[in-house]
C-alpha cells in the first residue's frame, strides 16, 4: 500500500474529480452573471439538453469526439438562442422576474428532455478506461477517464480565462460587463457580446455535462445536472459571483469538502452538506470569499 | 419599470375575507354532498395545494424572496404527520397538523436566518439547494422515514359524529374521502384567513415595504432581518400544513414527491394565480388538483399516448412554458391579466362612445 | 455639420430639453453653456443615442442620428467623452486605449504613438490601472481613447470639471489645437463659460432645457445680459 492509495489521498482524488466539474459550472454561471446580472438557474439543464443532442449522434455511428463537438456546438446555439429569446426581455425587469423565468426554463428543458429521450440514464462511450490505476498491488482512485475529466475541465477553464484576459474579444466582453454604456460609446456592439457571453457560458457547461454522460457510474438523464448545478452554484456563491478564479477554486474546495464529509460525517449531515457549506461560507463572508467588490450587498 | 408593478397587492378587508371563506366552505360542503367520492379527493387536494401555494405566496409575493425549495417544507410537514400517525394509533388530527406546522416553522426559521444576509438570486439558489437535499436527507434517516420507499400510515379514521351528521356513505372509503375533503377545506379556510390577516397586519405591510425597497423600509423603522425570517417561518408553516394535508390524502409521505420539480410546480401555480393574492392561491390550488385531469383531456384531445414519454412529461412542459410566458407577459397572474384586459376593454368601449 | 432641430427630451414629467435648435459647424468648436440642470448632458446623450428624443431631429451631415444605435453612431465617427469621463478603472491605460481603437479598426500601435505624443503622461503610465490616475490624467485618457478612433465629431461633457485652473487652461488649449489640426467638429459642454468661450468659435446657451442664445462665441462673451446670467450662475 502506497500513500497514493491511502484513504486520505483517495478522498482527494475523488474530490478533485468532482470538484473540477463544480468549478466549470460555477465558471459558466460567473460569465453570465458578470455581464448580465442574471443567475442562470437553467444552466445545468441547458448543458444536459445539449449533451443529449450530441449523444443522439452516437447512434448515427459518430465517435465520441464528434459527439462531443456536436454537443458543444448545440450548447453554443442554445446559449445564444436563450439570450436572444428569453433573457433579453428581462434586462429591464425586476430581478424576481428573471429568477422565475430561468426556473421555468429549467423545468421546461428537463420535461422536454424526458419527453424526447426518456428518463432512463444513458451513457456515451468514451475512449478512456474507467478502471482505477493499480500501483504496487493497491488501488489508486484515479482512472484514465478521471484524468481526462480533470484535464478537459482545466483546459476549458484556461481557454475561457485566456479569451477574457488576452484577446480583443475578451477585452470587449469585460468592458461590456463593467461599463456597458461606455463600451457602446466606443462602438462596442454590446448586445452581440452579451449573446456571445451566454453562448460561451453555455458551451463551457456542456463540457461538464458530456463528461458526466460518459461516466459509467452516472450517465445522462434529464435531471442529472440538478445536483451538479446546486454544487456549482454554491461554488460560484462561495467564490463570489464576480470572480472567475474564485469560482474555479471554490469548486475544487467544495468537491473536496463534500468527499470528506461523505466519508467521515453521518449520512444525514453529509446529504445536507450543500446547504451547510453555503450557509457557513456566506456567514463568514457574505460577498463571497474571492470577490473584490467591497461592501456589496448580496 | 418599477418593482411595484410586478405584484398584485391583495389587501382584502377582514369582513370581505370572512365572506369569501364562508362561501368557499359552503360551496365545498355542498359539492361534497352532491359529488362523488373521487371529487372529494380533488377538493381535498385543491385545499392542500392552495395552502402550499399560499405559503410560497407569503415568501415570494409578500416579501419578495423567491423560493425554489418550498416543496422541502411540504416534505417536513408530510413526514411529521406520517411519523406522528405511525406512533399514535388514534391520533388527534388537529394536534398532528399543528405539530407539523410548528416543525415546518422551525425549519423556516433555520433557513430564514442565514437568508437574511442574502438577496435575490443568492437567496433563491440557497432555497434550491435546500429543496434539492431534502429528498436524500429524508432517505438517509431510513429508520424514521422508511427510506426511499416512503412512509405509510393508517388511514384517517372518520369520527362517528361526522358519519351521523353527513350520513352513511356507501362504503368506508367514501365516507373517509368526504371527511378528508371537509377537513381539508376547513383547515385551508383557517390557514388562508390567517394569511389574509397577516397580509393586512403591520407585519404584512412591513414585508411589502421590504420587498419594494429594503433601504426605505429600514429608514422607516422596519427590522429587515426580523421581517424576512417571519416571512420564512410563516411560509414554511403553511407549506408544511399543505404537505400534511396532502399526505393525509395519500395515506403516505414519499420523499421523491417533494423534489425540485414540485417546487417549480408551486412557483408556476403561484405565478398563474397571482403572487400575494388569496384568491390567486385558491385558483392555484384548484388548478393543481385538476392538473392531471386536464392533462388527460389534453392528451386525449391531441391523441398523445398518455404513457408515452411525451404524454408523461406534458405537464412539466406546460408548467415551464406557462411560467416563462406568464412572467414575461403577465407577471400579475391570471387574475391580474383578467383585470388588465377588462380595464383595456373598458377603455376601448369608452373610447368608442 | 451637426444640426439639432426642435429637439425635445423628457424624463417622465421632467422636460429636460424643449424645442432645442442649433447648428454646429464642421471643424469648429461650439460651446454648449448653461447652469447645472440646464440639459447639456441630456443633449449630448441624445446625440449619441443614449437618451430617446420625444420629438425633433438631430442630423450629422444631413443624415438623421435618431434612429441609429449608440454603437453605430460611434462607428460613424462621433466620439463622446461622457460626464465623469467614463474611463474603465479596472483596465490599464493601454487596455482603455485598445478598447477605444477596436471598433474603428485603426492601427493600434500607430494610434497609441500619436496619443502618447499628444499626452506624454499617458505613455509613462501605460501599464497603470486607470483607477490610479489623477483627475486630469483620467480626462486625458478619456480624450485619447475617443481620439484614437479618429472621430470627425467630438463631444466633450465638462472636461474641466474638478480640474485645477492651470490644467483646465492646458486642456482647452489642447482641444483648440486638435480642432485646428484634425479638422474636428467639437461640441464642448461646459459650466465654466469663461474658459470655454476663450477657445470656442460659437456658443449655445441653455437654460432649463431651452436655448436662450445661439451666436458666435465673441458675441456671447460680449453680451452683458448673458454674461451676468452666467457669472451669477457660474460662481465656483
Ligand atoms: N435619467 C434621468 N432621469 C430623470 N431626470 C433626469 C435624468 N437625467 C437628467 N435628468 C433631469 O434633466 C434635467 C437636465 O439634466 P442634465 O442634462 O444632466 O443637465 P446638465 O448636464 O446641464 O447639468 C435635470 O433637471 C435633471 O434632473
Ligand atoms: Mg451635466
Amino acid at each position: 500500500m502506497t500513500w497514493l492509495s491511502s484513504g486520505f489521498m483517495s478522498d482527494v482524488f475523488l474530490g478533485i474529480t468532482n470538484g473540477v466539474l463544480y468549478g466549470l459550472i460555477a465558471l459558466s454561471l460567473v460569465i453570465v452573471w458578470r455581464s448580465t446580472s442574471i443567475l442562470n438557474f437553467a444552466q445545468g439543464a441547458m448543458a444536459m439538453f445539449a449533451a443529449y443532442v450530441g449523444m443522439t449522434m452516437s447512434s448515427h455511428g459518430l465517435n465520441f469526439w464528434a459527439c462531443f463537438a456536436i454537443a458543444i456546438a448545440a450548447g453554443f446555439a442554445l446559449g445564444g438562442l436563450t439570450e436572444r429569446v428569453l433573457v433579453r426581455p428581462l434586462y429591464k425587469r425586476p430581478e424576481i422576474n428573471s429568477i422565475v423565468v430561468m426556473v421555468g426554463f429549467l423545468g421546461l428543458l428537463e420535461s422536454a428532455a424526458a419527453a424526447i429521450w426518456s428518463t432512463a440514464p444513458r451513457t456515451l462511450e468514451s475512449p478512456f478506461s474507467q478502471i482505477y490505476f493499480q500501483h504496487h498491488g493497491s488501488t489508486i482512485l484515479l482512472s484514465p477517464f478521471a484524468l481526462f475529466q480533470i484535464i478537459a475541465a482545466l483546459v476549458i477553464m484556461t481557454a475561457v480565462g485566456a479569451i477574457f484576459r488576452y484577446t480583443n474579444l475578451g477585452l470587449q466582453l469585460r468592458a461590456a460587463a463593467l461599463a456597458p454604456e461606455v463600451a457602446r460609446l466606443l462602438g462596442v456592439r454590446v448586445n452581440r457580446l452579451l449573446t456571445f457571453g451566454w453562448m460561451l457560458s453555455s458551451a463551457a457547461g456542456v463540457v461538464a455535462a458530456v463528461v458526466i454522460s460518459s461516466s459509467g457510474s452516472i450517465g445522462l438523464s434529464p435531471t442529472i445536472m440538478d445536483g451538479f448545478f446546486v454544487f456549482g452554484f454554491i461554488a460560484a456563491a462561495v467564490g463570489g459571483l464576480e470572480s472567475p478564479l474564485g469560482a474555479v477554486v471554490a469548486g475544487l474546495m467544495i468537491g473536496l469538502v463534500q468527499q470528506f464529509l461523505q466519508d467521515y460525517a453521518p449520512s444525514g449531515i453529509s446529504s445536507f452538506a450543500p446547504v451547510i457549506i453555503l450557509v457557513v461560507a456566506l456567514m463568514i463572508r457574505p460577498q463571497g470569499l474571492f470577490s473584490t467588490t467591497k461592501a456589496r450587498r448580496v | 419599470m418599477s418593482k411595484l408593478t410586478t405584484f398584485s397587492d391583495a389587501r382584502p378587508t377582514t369582513t370581505r375575507f370572512i365572506k369569501a371563506t364562508v362561501a368557499t366552505i359552503l360551496v365545498a360542503l355542498i359539492a361534497g354532498y352532491v359529488l362523488t367520492p373521487s371529487t372529494d379527493i380533488y377538493i381535498a387536494t385543491a385545499a392542500a395545494m392552495a395552502v402550499s401555494v399560499m405559503g410560497l405566496s407569503i415568501l415570494t409575493g409578500f416579501s419578495g424572496q423567491v423560493s425554489i425549495g418550498n416543496a422541502g417544507f411540504m416534505a417536513i410537514g408530510a413526514y411529521t404527520t406520517a411519523i406522528w400517525a405511525n406512533h399514535h394509533e388514534h391520533f388527534p388530527i388537529v394536534l398532528s397538523l399543528v405539530g407539523s406546522m410548528a416543525v415546518g416553522a422551525l425549519g423556516g426559521i433555520a433557513l430564514g436566518l442565514p437568508a437574511t444576509r442574502l438577496r435575490g438570486p443568492y437567496l433563491a439558489g440557497m432555497t434550491l439547494a435546500f429543496g434539492y437535499v431534502m429528498t436524500p436527507f429524508i432517505q438517509s434517516l431510513g429508520s424514521w422515514t422508511g427510506g426511499s420507499g416512503g412512509l405509510y400510515f393508517p388511514v384517517l379514521v372518520t369520527p362517528t359524529w361526522f358519519t351521523s351528521l353527513v350520513g352513511e356513505s356507501e362504503n368506508l372509503i367514501g365516507a373517509n374521502a368526504r371527511y378528508q375533503a371537509v377537513l381539508s377545506v376547513l383547515v385551508a379556510g383557517i390557514a388562508l384567513f390567517f394569511a389574509a390577516n397577516l397580509s393586512n397586519s403591520r407585519v404584512g405591510r412591513a414585508m411589502r415595504l421590504v420587498r419594494d425597497d429594503d433601504v426605505a423600509a429600514e429608514l422607516v423603522g422596519v427590522n429587515l432581518a426580523q421581517t424576512r425570517v417571519t416571512a420564512f417561518a410563516a411560509s414554511a408553516a403553511l407549506a408544511a400544513l399543505g404537505g400534511s394535508l396532502l399526505a393525509l390524502v395519500a395515506g403516505a409521505a414519499t420523499s421523491s414527491t417533494y423534489g425540485v420539480a414540485l417546487s417549480i410546480e408551486l412557483l408556476s401555480l403561484l405565478v398563474l394565480g397571482g403572487m400575494g393574492s388569496i384568491s390567486g392561491a385558491i385558483i392555484a390550488g384548484i388548478l393543481a388538483a385538476y392538473t392531471d385531469l386536464i392533462m388527460t383531456k389534453i392528451n386525449s384531445l391531441t391523441g398523445i399516448d398518455p404513457f408515452s414519454n411525451l404524454g408523461a412529461n406534458m405537464k412539466g412542459i406546460i408548467f415551464g412554458v406557462v411560467l416563462i410566458t406568464m412572467m414575461l407577459a403577465a407577471p400579475r397572474g391570471l387574475v391580474g391579466l383578467a383585470t388588465t384586459l377588462a380595464a383595456k376593454a373598458r377603455r376601448l368601449r369608452s373610447g368608442a362612445n | 455639420m451637426i444640426s439639432v432641430s426642435q429637439l425635445s427630451v423628457s424624463f417622465g414629467a421632467i422636460h429636460a430639453l424643449t424645442g432645442v435648435s442649433f447648428d454646429a459647424a464642421n471643424g469648429k468648436i461650439t460651446a454648449i453653456l448653461g447652469a447645472n440642470g440646464a440639459g447639456k448632458t441630456t443633449l449630448l446623450r441624445t446625440i449619441t443615442g443614449l437618451e430617446e428624443a420625444a420629438s425633433g431631429d438631430i442630423t450629422l451631415d444631413g443624415e438623421s442620428l435618431l434612429k441609429k444605435r449608440t454603437e453605430d453612431i460611434a462607428r460613424a465617427g462621433v466620439g463622446h467623452v461622457p460626464e465623469g469621463r467614463g474611463v474603465i478603472a479596472e483596465f490599464t491605460v493601454l487596455e482603455n486605449l485598445r478598447l477605444g481603437s477596436l471598433a474603428a479598426k485603426v492601427n493600434f500601435q500607430e494610434g497609441i504613438a500619436e496619443q502618447f505624443e499628444l499626452f506624454p503622461v499617458l505613455g509613462e503610465r501605460r501599464h497603470q490601472h486607470a483607477a490610479t490616475l489623477s483627475g486630469g490624467e483620467r480626462q486625458m485618457l478619456a480624450m485619447a481613447r475617443a481620439l484614437i478612433a479618429k472621430p470627425t465629431v467630438l463631444l466633450l461633457d465638462e472636461p474641466s470639471l474638478g480640474l485645477a485652473p492651470l490644467v483646465t487652461a492646458e486642456m482647452m488649449a489642447t482641444i483648440s489645437e486638435l480642432c485646428a489640426k484634425q479638422n474636428l467638429t467639437v461640441l464642448l459642454v461646459e459650466q465654466n463659460a469663461k474658459s470655454a468661450l476663450k477657445v470656442a468659435h460659437d456658443a449655445v446657451v441653455l437654460h432649463l432645457g431651452k436655448v436662450v442664445a445661439s451666436a458666435s462665441a465673441q458675441e456671447v462673451a460680449g453680451d452683458e445680459r448673458l454674461r451676468q446670467y452666467y457669472l451669477g450662475l457660474a460662481e465656483q
